[in-house]
């Protein structure tokens, strides 16, 4: 293991270094096309300091991780209980499945032409886009989580005399939550895929209006400080998704 | 000529910061043709003698040695049957027992013709165009061992083959396996846990001890086998003749002074 | 069957048939009511009117199979190079540990970019005709490729790597004849995933900076304020990605009974 990461650690050192000597070094590289190390560290300190695409990066960061944060919510909070629901009755599902079915194999991204003719550029089309993007998967998660619950693991509540709302909150929704996390890690990914694609093609301020005002101004440095940005958001909400899961589904073998 | 040779096997691996010796100092020859078994309990390192024959594992410390040379890396010198069989699951039975000759780089028609030999050998006329999960687990194990045979090897080795067998095809299989071996003689080892199944298959059988894993008895069967003609009716006589009741007695007794220790240090545990 | 179980049967059906029934309701009865403009919710019969005949007069440049099919040969494209570098990747990294220690952290790095943020490179690099969305479909389909592969040639049982070293194989019979047939299922799987995804990207790169294919349909649709157009051409966009998945499927299918698994 030790090992390993040593490996993986020489890696990045290894890259980071042939990318400062391709660039800076030796400039095998057009630096209007691939930019160097320097121009990536001045780029990220000019948008830290004096702003670029209307605001400072901390603005712009925090403006696109708050329509994250709501789309998502909204689709979880939305998503996992018709997944929940869909799971418990048979009845249910068959009422829902056939207009889910339709919706479902539409990519998220086709809906933002949509949303921009009902809403604008303003923040409700981003996180209605937002919305139908993480609601898929966390509807899906939910209802095979629900439905995969060890029938074994009813009868012996049922056994003991369980009642129907006791074996759904002690039973079916906790048998389910490995399930529903693994939906909801998904939706946070589609969130910001197409949080990042709807912002490219209209918005104000965000992470996609830097990549896109950068693409503007070819300032390959600036393009590569956002999507820096973009990764860097999107690890640290997954790491946050994670500790909640782990707190929540604690019982679980690592 | 392809004698095995053991000299002075030690295996110890980390464990929670201790050295847990596996295998120690275990010394053992194995002339050429000669069939032995090894019988231990479970954690007595039988399985890993085994694989350093194959090649898959190496001592820590000592030497292994195929034919007077020390064995480094898996060759086609020396096939394994395994006890989960390890058949392809995407290669038909005619595939499977084909692969080793492949890899010898032999022609299509000519491993074909061979592949055939050994399916007709094994009994398993009819199952060539079959894949794996059509065939019994008794099945199973024929095509492993026919693909062991197809590749002509010099030494057998085989992991507790008949493990995962229902009792009645165990029994059938073992008879199989003497006839075959009298048809194809080789330098085998054999792994087992069974008893009875060692001292009906084996020339000699070695009786291992855990923690650390050493030689306790080496049990030579062929005196008896020749006086009772074992190899003569079937195996369920065998099992009534004294001479065969006395050999298995005797090794169930070593077997039973090793598992007696663990167990009773644990009731020990309970009264307090 | 029971008698029972027939009822319950229909009564699914019939449910089924009512969810569908209450969905192109409220919309035909919000469309048709007059409280919302038909420039913001046309009715379904609009939508169908504004498809049908996008096939035969053209809009934005082509006719709607048109624009279709000049997405589809990029997706193809696109999704071939990312399969092509993903799944050999993969199986090795898979396989020989010192690879996994060295590719991982940057594969883990790049995992994080969602795809879309490609888009101002792959323009920037390889133009907005052919190259750049090819970029982009390769940079959503290639993930899932890698990472399937990857799974996949971890799950092949030992033994059956150690029995075809034993029978004499060496390292490229043992990923040619092992590692990948053991890993298929998977690798398919993973192809699944990322032809959806690479699918999905690319209608995100028509939509940002590419002027023809499907996605370009829907930008002009919403500048020329004809959400019918929208409409129609979402669900062109749906019934492509639907076809996609469901020949991947059935591949799938196909190689799991086969082997039994």
């Amino acid at each position: 293991m030790k090992a390993r990461s040593l490996i993986g650690a020489a890696t990045v050192v290894a890259l980071l270094l042939s990318w400062y000597a391709a660039t800076d070094l030796f400039g095998l590289i057009d630096r209007h096309r691939f930019p160097s190390p320097t121009d990536v560290l001045a780029a990220g300190s000019q948008i830290m300091s004096r702003g670029y695409a209307g605001a400072t990066l901390l603005t712009q960061c925090v403006y696109s991780l708050r329509l994250v944060v709501l789309g998502f919510l909204i689709a979880a909070a939305t998503g996992v209980p018709l997944g929940i629901a869909m799971g418990l009755s048979r009845r249910f599902e068959a009422f829902i499945n056939p207009v889910f079915l339709l919706i479902r194999p539409i990519p998220p991204l086709a809906w933002i032409p949509l949303a921009i003719v009902w809403l604008g550029l303003a923040d409700s089309a981003k996180i209605l886009v937002i919305w139908f993007a993480a609601f898929v998967p966390a509807v899906i998660n939910a209802y095979t989580g629900i439905r995969n619950v060890d029938p074994t693991l009813i009868a012996a509540a049922r056994v003991h005399g369980a009642s129907s709302a006791l074996i759904l909150r002690d039973v079916l929704i906790p048998g389910a939550m490995p399930m529903i996390f693994t939906g909801l890690r998904l939706s946070l990914q589609a969130s910001w895929t197409t949080l990042v694609a709807a912002e490219l093609v209209g918005a104000i301020f965000g992470l996609g209006k830097v990549l896109s005002t950068a693409y503007r101004d070819i300032y390959p440095a600036m393009i590569a400080v956002g999507m820096i940005s973009v990764a860097v958001l999107g690890a640290l909400t997954t790491r946050a998704l994670s500790m909640i899961e782990n707190r929540v589904v604690r019982w679980r073998r690592s | 000529m392809s004698d095995i040779e053991f000299v002075s096997i030690s295996k110890t691996f980390p464990r929670g910061g201790a050295v847990f010796t596996a295998l120690d100092g275990v010394s053992l020859k194995i002339p050429d043709k000669e069939f032995v078994a090894i019988v231990g309990p479970s954690g007595c390192g039988k399985t890993t003698l085994m694989r350093m024959v194959a090649g898959l594992e190496a001592p820590s410390s000592g030497v292994v040695r195929v034919g007077g040379r020390a064995v480094n890396g898996p060759g086609a010198d020396r096939a394994v049957v395994f006890q989960q069989f390890a058949l392809f699951p995407w290669k038909t039975v005619r595939e499977n027992i084909a692969f080793g000759l492949k890899c010898k780089g032999m022609s299509r028609a000519e491993r074909d013709e061979l592949a055939l030999h050994f399916i007709d050998l094994m009994g398993l006329s009819g199952t060539e165009e079959n894949y794996p999960h059509q065939l019994s687990g008794g099945m199973q194990q024929r095509v492993a061992i026919a693909r062991s045979y197809a590749i002509e090897p010099e030494v057998l080795l085989m992991d507790e083959p008949f493990g995962s067998l229902d009792a009645q095809t165990r029994i059938l299989m073992q008879e199989e396996l003497i006839r075959i071996s009298r048809v194809n003689p080789r330098t085998v080892l054999f792994i087992t846990h069974a008893v009875e199944e060692a001292v009906y298959l084996a020339d000699r059988v070695v009786v291992l001890a855990r923690s650390p894993g050493r030689i306790v008895e080496i049990a030579d069967t062929r005196p008896t086998r020749q006086a009772e003609g074992w190899d003569k009716v079937a195996s369920e006589e065998v099992m009534e003749m004294p001479g065969f009741g006395h050999l298995r007695a005797h090794i169930w007794r070593l077997l039973r002074q090793q598992m007696q220790l663990p167990a009773r240090e644990k009731n020990k545990d309970r009264k307090t | 069957m029971t008698a029972g179980q027939q009822i319950e049967r229909w009564r699914l059906a019939l449910l089924s048939l009512a969810g569908t029934a209450v969905f192109f309701g409220s919309w035909q009865a919000v469309a048709g009511s007059g409280l919302v403009s038909k420039f913001v919710l046309p009715s379904p019969a609009e939508v169908i009117v504004a498809g049908v005949s996008m096939m035969s007069e053209p809009f934005a440049g082509d006719t709607i199979q048109g624009h279709v099919l000049a997405s589809l040969g990029r997706w193809a494209a696109g999704f071939a190079i990312a399969a092509g570098i993903g799944i050999p990747t993969g199986l090795a990294m898979g396989h020989w540990r010192v690879l996994d220690a060295i590719l991982s952290p940057i594969f883990e790095g790049y995992r994080y970019i969602a795809p879309l943020a490609w888009v101002p490179f792959a323009a920037l690099w390889f133009g907005t005709g052919i190259g750049g969305p090819i970029m982009v479909i390769f940079t959503g389909a290639f993930a899932p490729c890698l990472l399937n592969a990857y799974r996949g040639a971890h799950q092949v049982e030992r033994h059956l790597t150690e029995a075809a070293r034993t029978l004499g194989a060496g390292g490229v019979r043992v990923m040619l004849e092992v590692l990948l047939p053991g890993a298929l299922p998977s690798v398919i799987s993973g192809l699944r995933v990322g032809a959806g995804l690479g699918w999905q990207s690319l209608i995100g790169a028509e939509l940002i900076v590419v002027s023809s294919g499907i996605g370009y349909v829907l930008v002009q649709g919403q500048s020329n304020l004809a959400p019918e157009i929208v409409i129609a051409a979402m669900l062109a966009v749906g019934l492509v990605g639907l076809l996609i998945d469901v020949v991947l499927r059935s591949v799938e299918s196909r190689i799991r009974r086969r082997w039994g698994q």
